[in-house]
């Protein structure tokens, strides 16, 4: 009866393993590791900044976790969760979730500390590949057959972005209904709570495009396509221009918004001190030149809002948000 | 088997091999564990239930989109264990009453998913059946059916992971059926296909019926690898992972709570009229 | 071969590491074979194989004159019955036995079912479930369900074995009286040599996938052809000694400083002057007070000391040292009338003709 006896060992085998394992595993957070909440887009570039950080510092250990942007406000807010940084792909989800956070839950600052574009990313295997160009993108994706993939607009923020930047290329390119011909090859069939499911769908040729980050174009070395900065959202300084797109969502109209990414220490940081250092790192040119490594645009100065609140370390790497 | 010695007519079965009642200190100790593996299930689930308020709850009895998202659960989740029957009953059947090079290695195939990440479940499933896939493909040039974002994703997805449990328990539903039965049925002048219809299965309906009770719970609640292939149209589980990112914690547990709910009355109810129906075969070896 | 009954002729079969060698048995119409033979010897795989559960590689099978090799189970006309009897839980006793009504509708086959119940006197079991019967009525059941579908032969596997000794008389002495009334023939496997003393007309002895001895049930049990059947067969008595002729031409065998008188035997029996076993049974041996007059060619007559004695129920079995260990089985009212007790000397009388010769070395 040796069937019966496998399961039964194999489960006091497991139960061993799992008493003997270090206890300080379980608690890395409160204990001497440094947490940091970051955007999933983020995390090609912030693991670099991570070895280099433990290599100038290697007694803090830096424990990221990655996910989407709201899920990680979320889980600060709702779930308290102790980060030492959340570091978001919309900088207003900071404002959003944590500026009227309570207690812990809280933040009172934040700094733009990176740019970066919607664009969509297609392979050689999709549709009309060879045909589409910067010029005439708008008209190949609402060819009948092609397939577009975006992520949900309701909970994602590269998903109303991409919203936004279909309003605005309506507008830009004087095309009235190109938004709604290129969304209907982009239906909710087509749509996912994260990238990671789409990228496999583009490669195994269910998807032929996709609306993503230029960043994540890069990273995964993907054709993509070069907007118009007008649209693409990429740069802060035609912010009131963006805000004429809009995405309407379950969470109501949003007006676009530059693409900045921002981070911040919350109230309720374990080792505030550390996170001070590991954003002095982001800010300075170490930071810099990793961001755009990856595929990101370079604010530096960071942008900062609430910036009498900005821990006096950072200050030096800092300017006021333009415009406000 | 040896049969325990019978006794004088009207008398009740005999329960064969009658263990002395355990000792009291080894009573003790189990329950002991007992107690915490009951508590470790039901702390949790308790503390959901608590969380919200009777408002929440009527709201989330109200909406439009969790009542779809139940009902397409429900659905998906019917016609995965369906789908599962067809094609688990048949191997179980294999398992049970036939010997062949591989079995071992046939059987733990069966037993698969269960050993792989539900999201690369997804992915792998996606592959296969997805627009460029090698079921996906036909499939669509052929009867028009897509897997990507639709019901037939969601039950495949379902189906995938769920499987196992339908094999191991028809299977052990067929290894109770005593295979003199059968010989027997034969000398009585009944065909093979007549003996499989009239006495094996029903013999192992209740093997079959508790497989599609567990298949049918494993399916509703699965989320990893349905969200690969099905976001919109959304299962029970993506809705409430949805409200939570959209809304919080407060609206997202009002909905995972009457999922629980209506998930724990089906099981109640379907272990009842299984029970009825097709009860455990008496000891007739 | 018999135009009725069952004909086994030449049927070998291989199955894994197991193999039937050779089988030939003939049963005419009313007859029953009793097929004795120890755990392993291939007596359920020959039932088996008749039933058509196997294909033998070669031979052919005939029940009720029909060639049947090629025939499936279910068109063999066999009706199988096995140990603890296999009815079908899922089903009431009527139910069952309307199974064997084939090419009838539900509701006819129902009414016939009871209507055969009643003929077995159980028609108050028709609702019941199986689980609930004794193993009395359980065979009745089986019985009528077996009966249901007419068949040509029956097949016993066991029925009894997991019954205590009173049942098993019972159901076995039922048995008899069934498969008498009904004259349809019948293969009885059985290890237990009482079964085929009760039921047996024909006994078939199997060793290892082959018969070793057929015959008359009388005939094979007085005179096994080898020591291991009768050792199967529960002969008390198997003496090692030697075969002598006398100067008048009389038999004898030597065992123990006797000499028992030997009936005349057949040529083709042990030689003269070898070694030899002697076969016999306790129940032909019989004992007195004294030792009887002239000693005669038609018995031997000793005299031994008790060694032990056993009673088993109405009969008493005594193990004497008369030279050599003599088993005496009689009933134990004449134990007690002959005032028998261990270490009592007592006369015992062996009839010529219940020794039986058979060839051999010293027992192993």
């Amino acid at each position: 009866m040796t069937n019966r006896r496998a399961p039964f060992c194999a489960a006091l085998l497991g139960l061993a393993l799992a008493l003997a394992s270090p206890p300080g595993a379980a608690r890395g957070e409160e204990a001497g590791a440094l947490a940091v909440f970051a955007a999933g887009t983020l995390a090609v570039p912030f693991r670099e900044l991570d070895a280099l950080f433990e290599r100038r510092h290697p007694d803090i250990p830096v424990q990221p976790q990655f996910g989407g942007s709201v899920m990680m406000a979320k889980r600060i807010v709702e779930l308290g969760q102790a980060a030492d940084i959340l570091a978001v792909a919309d900088y207003n989800v900071i404002p959003k979730y944590l500026f009227s956070g309570s207690g812990k839950a809280r933040a009172e600052w934040y700094v733009g500390f990176a740019r970066n574009a919607i664009t969509f990313v297609y392979t050689d295997c999709s549709r009309y590949a060879d045909a589409i160009s910067a010029k005439n993108w708008y008209e190949v994706l609402a060819r009948p057959g092609v397939a577009i993939g975006r992520s949900d607009p309701n909970t994602d923020p590269s998903g109303y972005q991409t919203l936004q930047m279909l309003s605005l290329a309506e507008a830009h390119y004087g095309v009235p209904g190109l938004a709604a011909k290129i969304l209907a090859n982009a239906p909710s069939a087509n749509m996912r709570d994260t990238e990671t499911a789409l990228l496999s769908a583009l490669q195994l040729g269910q998807i032929d495009y996709l609306a993503i980050y230029r960043s994540d174009a890069l990273q995964h070395g993907l054709r993509h396509l070069d907007l118009p900065a007008q649209i693409d959202l990429s740069d802060p300084t035609l912010a009131s221009a963006y805000a004429t797109g809009v995405a309407q969502t379950k969470n109501g109209a949003l007006h676009g918004r530059p693409i900045v990414y921002a981070a911040t220490i919350p109230s309720g940081a374990g080792h505030p001190e550390w996170a001070a250092l590991y954003l002095a790192l982001l800010l300075g040119p170490d930071g810099q030149a990793i961001m755009r490594k990856n595929g990101f645009g370079v604010i530096a100065p960071g942008y900062a809002v609430g910036a009498e609140k900005v821990p006096p370390a950072l200050r030096p790497l800092v300017a006021a948000w333009p415009g406000s | 088997m040896q049969e325990a010695s019978e006794v004088a007519p009207e008398a009740p079965p005999p329960v064969a091999g009658l263990a002395p009642p355990p000792a009291l200190g080894v009573l003790l100790v189990a329950w002991l564990f007992a107690g915490l593996l009951l508590a470790f299930i039901l702390l949790p689930l308790l503390q959901l239930v608590a969380t919200p308020s009777l408002a929440s709850l009527r709201r989330a009895a109200g909406d439009t989109d969790i009542a779809s998202a139940l009902g397409l659960s429900l659905i998906g989740a019917a016609l995965a264990a369906l789908l599962s029957a067809t094609i688990g009953v048949p191997l179980a059947y294999l398992l049970a009453r036939t010997r062949f090079p591989g079995r071992a290695t046939v059987a733990a195939i069966a037993d698969l998913p269960l050993c792989v990440p539900h999201t690369v479940a997804g992915i792998a499933l996606l592959m296969v059946f997805g627009r460029r896939g090698l079921v996906g493909r036909p499939a669509e040039a052929l009867f028009g059916l897509q897997f990507w974002g639709s019901l037939a994703g969601v039950v495949v997805a379902m189906a995938f992971v769920a499987v196992p449990y339908m094999v191991n328990a028809a299977r052990i539903g067929f290894e109770a059926v005593d295979p003199r039965l059968e010989k027997v049925a034969r000398t009585l002048g009944m065909g093979p296909w007549e003996v499989l219809l009239r006495i094996t299965l029903p013999l192992a309906a209740h093997g079959i019926a508790t497989g599609f009770a567990l298949t049918f719970a494993r399916a509703i609640s699965e989320f990893g690898a349905v969200v690969i292939l099905a976001y919109y149209p959304m299962t029970a589980p993506v809705r409430i992972y949805e409200l939570f990112l959209r809304f919080g914690l407060d609206d997202a547990v009002a909905a995972a709570v009457l999922l629980l709910a209506l998930s724990l009355a089906l099981f109640v109810l379907f272990r009842h009229f299984v029970q009825r129906v097709a009860p455990m075969p008496g000891i007739g070896r | 071969m018999s135009a009725r009954g069952l004909a086994l002729d030449g049927v070998s079969l291989r199955l894994g590491s197991f193999a039937l060698r050779d089988l030939r048995l003939e049963i005419g119409t009313g007859e029953v074979l009793v097929l004795l033979g120890a755990n392993g010897a291939g007596k359920s795989v020959c039932l088996e194989t008749i039933a058509g559960f196997h294909r033998p590689d070669a031979g052919r099978i005939l029940i009720g004159g029909r060639d049947v090799t090629a025939e499936p189970p279910e068109r063999r006309r066999v009706g199988l019955l096995l140990q603890s009897f296999a009815l079908f839980p899922h089903l009431s006793a009527a139910e069952n036995v309307a199974v064997g009504f084939r090419g009838r509708n539900h509701r006819e086959a129902r009414r016939a079912a009871e209507a055969l119940l009643a003929r077995f006197g159980a028609e108050h079991l028709a609702r019941r479930r199986p689980q609930l019967l004794s193993p009395g009525e359980k065979q009745r059941i089986a019985l009528a369900r077996a009966l249901a579908s007419r068949p040509e032969l029956f097949l016993f596997d066991e029925p009894f074995s997991a019954l205590d000794m009173e049942t098993r008389d019972a159901l076995r002495d039922e048995l008899a009286e069934f498969l008498r009334r009904s004259q349809i023939p019948a293969i009885f496997v059985t290890h237990d040599h009482t079964d085929a003393l009760v039921l047996a007309d024909q006994v078939a002895i199997m060793e290892r996938g082959g018969i070793v001895q057929s015959g008359r049930a009388a005939e094979v049990f007085a005179r096994p052809a080898a020591t291991g059947i009768a050792r199967f067969l529960g002969v008390e008595n198997l003496l090692d000694g030697r075969l002598e002729q006398a100067p008048d031409g009389r038999l004898r065998f030597a065992v123990g400083g006797a000499a028992l008188e030997v009936a005349p035997l057949p040529a083709s029996a042990a030689r003269a002057g070898r070694p030899a076993i002697a076969c016999i049974r306790a129940g032909e041996v019989r004992l007195g007070r004294h030792r009887a007059a002239p000693p005669d060619a038609g018995a031997s007559h000793l005299e031994g000391r008790i060694l032990s004695q056993r009673s088993l129920g109405p009969l008493c079995t005594v193990t004497l040292d008369c030279g050599f260990r003599l088993v005496a089985c009689l009933m134990a009212r004449d134990a007690r009338e002959l005032g028998l007790a261990p270490g009592a000397v007592v006369a015992a009388q062996i009839p010529s003709d219940a020794v039986h010769i058979l060839p051999g070395e010293a027992l192993g």
